[in-house]
């Protein structure tokens, strides 16, 4: 089965700092993979590279078998890569559902034309497209949300909306920067079960984590990444056991 | 009373100008003060064709809009593609540089200006019907701005200004936005260009020089920009004050540079005072 | 061609240039430092010019304290330029089109100001502005162009020296590259800015008494000065200031040479030319180095 996320050989620096060493792995769909390391490993920034917001200096990237050399961040969304942010970047001037709607794959009246010329067939797909956002917020029960701005929510239901916003695009690449990063109880639960439902309905997801027990509990393999190269990759208890990760993570004496 | 409809006509124009500048830079957040020019280009397509060629006067008008358009995306396709930031820097020399290229044309009557536009509309109430026409395409201009802003469109806008790098990780595509919002705002610029042209029959380069970029600026501040009744309010409003100089019977040369110095200072006021203009939204956020 | 006219006109052109290079760098000096550009320039040169102008021709002061006069209010209104508008400005983390608009709308504002003060005539420092001249070769030197060329070297090999040895320049060329990191330090920043104005406000006073001497202006001809300084600017890349220079030299010259190849009355045109052909080929400043790759066709 030919992989969803394919990279090989990637190479990038910026300026003396190496962010991407001869970077190689491969996501298939259905597949949950932890990216585990250090502050600074890389991890987002292989997202970027993956997103197109950073060019590589050399390497290849492949989803779904096609090559992605060459296309802008724009092209690569419409390809069906999803992607959510550290820092959440959610629309405050708009409301939750409104955050939602803005996400698709493909927006029609984004070419200004449609508006014009099929302004009927362009309300049919805002319904649908507001049915499927609904129907996204119901999942995480935040449907009541839905009219609410971005400022009036918590900061887990921020980051809640900020995977929701993600799952708005049907393509089945899903990269994930540190979705549990400050979150707790309730939101914790629902975002692992929506990650694991999205795998099962066929999504290749590439998770950057520091929470362990996240990554133990979801990811079928994973990857350690410091100084930009991988260092060892496999299972998630093959990695636990690793003394090299110990020593990195920890330093030196072990937990 | 012939004169409050020539301020009427005016105020018209100065809606459009107003209201299509507050599109560019309120709503798109793209910094550019070459509205001026895009005033200019409508007008002088619609005096050149309408000494030549005498063409049905709303397709003239359609076509200084069409010449509008095409300038601007001359303007704006090289300067995005490089950063916002270049806007404002091109903008600057695109308005003085075509400025100076009118100057110089023999075609475009150069420096002394373009006159003798024929009247498209005779009979006593020329003013009156060009008043009418003026307010008309005034709440047409703004009518479709709202529409534009208030459907999807408005919501790409939005989602553009607040954050544009995860804007564009979703797959929407900011160029093209900014390049159809700037193409729309100096395409409005152009028709109240050709509505200027018409009705005064006589255009000259002095007329849409730095005073202009100013007064429009001043229209867009006061009223309140980022607001859609702002740049209405703000036009209606200024519109008034060469009036209220004029019954100080200054002399002539003292009455541009008043003129002038009040907006200055009206928008510096307004900056620092009340940046969000006289009026206010009240729903937060677009409006 | 001539060659004494293509002599003449270089010598000009090198002449001239050295007002256009005092105000580039100045501009280029507070992008640099105080990260913003700066469009009320051209209401702090009307200021200068205006000061001088007044010391000179009503008050009858000698050509040094007009300097002086001109500076130190030029250098006044830097200040509240940046205490009360800048900065407060930053405080509201003000977008960049509020700053755009600001400084933009205080020069118009400044050139109203003269033009309700002075009228719209023609002004110029001295009452005639034909200096004395020298033939060297053929070619005509004037005392003005000995004078604006030993005075603008003067000036930029101290302001070198000020930017590349002393601890106050050193600073300044950190706060401009990382101003968290100089702030961490120690370093205070708005200060810093300050001086930056300070400086500016010599070079542009300097250009003006400069300028005033060479040619008449109206309040509005730094405005369209203010263009040059721009181009400068970004073919000597941001944050070079010396680059703005040689930029400044670069296209004195080519807009002065020019007249060989187009006709006069399109000159004036030139300038918005190179603007356009900055931007399309060089957004990140000229450099030789790149120029060389790029024939060379290798990737810089």
């Amino acid at each position: 089965m030919q992989a969803v996320i394919q990279i090989k050989d990637l190479n990038k620096q910026f300026g003396g700092i190496v962010v991407a060493d001869q970077i190689g792995l491969e996501v298939h769909a259905g597949e949950i993979l932890g990216l585990i390391g250090p502050n600074g490993a890389g991890k987002t920034s292989l997202f970027n590279l993956i997103s197109g917001l950073y060019a590589i200096d050399s390497g290849s990237i492949f989803l779904n078998g096609k090559p992605l050399a060459g296309m802008s961040t724009v092209q690569r969304a419409r390809q069906g890569i999803a992607r959510t942010w550290q820092h959440m970047r959610l629309f405050p001037s708009m409301s939750v559902l409104e955050n939602l709607c803005v996400a698709t794959r493909h927006f029609g009246a984004e070419n200004i034309l449609n508006l014009i010329v099929r302004p009927l067939s362009l309300k049919q797909a805002q319904a649908s497209t507001e049915q499927k956002a609904m129907h996204t917020l119901e999942r995480m029960q935040l449907h009541g949300l839905a009219h609410s701005s971005i400022g009036d929510l918590t900061f887990g239901q921020q980051k809640l909306v900020g995977l929701a916003r993600a799952l708005m695009n049907d393509g089945n690449c899903l990269l994930l920067d540190e979705p549990m990063a400050g979150v707790e109880g309730a939101a914790y639960e629902t975002i692992k079960d929506i990650v694991r439902e999205e795998a099962l309905s066929g999504r290749a997801i590439c998770v950057v984590e520091h929470n362990i027990s996240f990554v133990k509990d979801l990811c079928s393999t994973a990857i350690f990444m410091a100084n930009g190269k991988i260092l060892e990759r496999g299972t998630v208890d093959d990695l636990l056991a690793s003394k090299t990760l110990e020593t990195l993570y920890f330093g030196g004496a072990a937990a | 009373m012939e004169y409050i409809i020539s301020v009427l006509v005016l105020m018209g124009i100065y809606v459009i100008l107003s209201t299509s500048f507050n599109l560019i830079i309120g709503y798109g957040g793209l910094i550019s003060i070459a509205h001026p020019i895009f005033f200019a280009i409508g007008a002088y397509t619609t005096g050149v064709i309408a000494i030549h060629w005498d063409l049905f006067a709303p397709l003239t008008l359609l076509i200084a809009v069409a010449v509008a358009v095409i300038f601007s995306l001359m303007l704006s396709l090289p300067s995005l593609r490089i950063s916002g930031d270049y806007l404002l820097i091109t903008s600057i020399g695109f308005q003085l540089g075509l400025l100076e290229v009118i100057k110089h044309l023999g075609w475009t009557g150069g420096a002394s200006g373009l006159g003798n536009i024929p009247n498209i509309i005779d009979g006593a109430n020329r003013s009156e019907m060009f008043a009418l026409i003026s307010i008309g395409l005034a709440c047409l201009v703004f009518l479709m701005i709202r529409w534009l802003l208030k459907g999807p469109y408005g919501l790409l806008i939005s989602a553009m200004r607040d954050d544009e790098v995860a804007f564009s990780a979703m797959g929407r595509n900011a160029m093209a936005i900014k390049l159809v919002i700037f193409a729309i705002g100096s395409g409005c610029a152009g028709l109240a260009g050709g509505l200027y042209a018409y009705y005064y029959q006589y255009v000259s380069p002095e007329q849409f020089e730095i005073l202009q970029s100013s007064m429009i600026l001043t229209m867009v501040v006061v009223g309140g920009m980022g607001s859609q009744w702002g740049p209405v309010v703000g036009a209606v409003l200024l519109l008034f004050l060469p009036q209220a100089i004029g019954f100080m019977n200054f002399p002539p040369s003292v009455m541009g540079p008043l003129q002038g110095l009040i907006y200055s200072v009206l928008v510096i006021a307004f900056l620092f005072l009340r940046p969000q203009g006289l009026t206010f939204s009240l729903k937060k956020g677009s409006q | 061609m001539n060659f004494s006219i293509f002599l003449q006109i270089l010598w000009t052109g090198i002449a001239v240039s050295s007002y256009v290079v005092l105000f580039s760098v100045a501009f280029s000096l507070i992008l640099k430092v105080v990260k913003i550009w700066n469009f009320a320039q051209a209401g702090l040169m009307c200021i200068a010019f205006y000061a001088m102008y007044v010391g000179f021709n009503y008050w009858a002061l000698p050509k040094p304290l007009s300097f002086l006069l001109g500076y130190l209010l030029t250098l006044g209104a830097s200040w509240l330029l940046h205490h009360f508008g800048i900065e407060k400005l930053r405080q509201r983390n003000s977008t960049s089109l509020t700053f755009f608009i600001f400084t933009l709308v205080l020069s118009e504002m400044m050139t109203y100001v003269f033009a309700l003060a002075f009228g719209t005539e023609p002004l110029s420092l001295t009452k005639s502005i034909m200096s004395p001249v020298h033939m060297v070769g053929g070619i005509v030197i004037s005392e003005w162009d000995i004078q604006a060329l030993a005075m603008t070297s003067v000036v930029l090999v101290l302001l070198h020296v000020f930017m590349n040895r002393t601890k106050l320049g050193q600073f300044m060329s950190a706060a401009a590259d990382n101003p968290s990191l100089a702030r961490l330090y120690g370093i205070n920043v708005p200060r810093l800015h300050v001086y930056a104005f300070a400086v500016a406000a010599l070079l542009m006073t300097l250009g003006m008494y400069l300028f005033g001497q060479k040619v008449s202006m109206i309040p509005n001809t730094p405005l369209q000065m203010m263009l040059f300084a721009v181009i400068a600017t970004l073919l000597g890349g941001m944050g070079n200031v010396f680059g703005a220079a040689w930029a400044a030299v670069a296209l004195s010259l080519l807009q002065a040479l020019s007249i060989f190849v187009i006709p006069s009355q399109w000159q004036s045109l030139i300038l918005y030319v190179f603007l356009f052909v900055t931007i399309l080929f060089f957004p990140q400043g000229f450099s030789v180095q790149k120029l060389m790759a790029w024939i060379g066709g290798k990737k810089a």
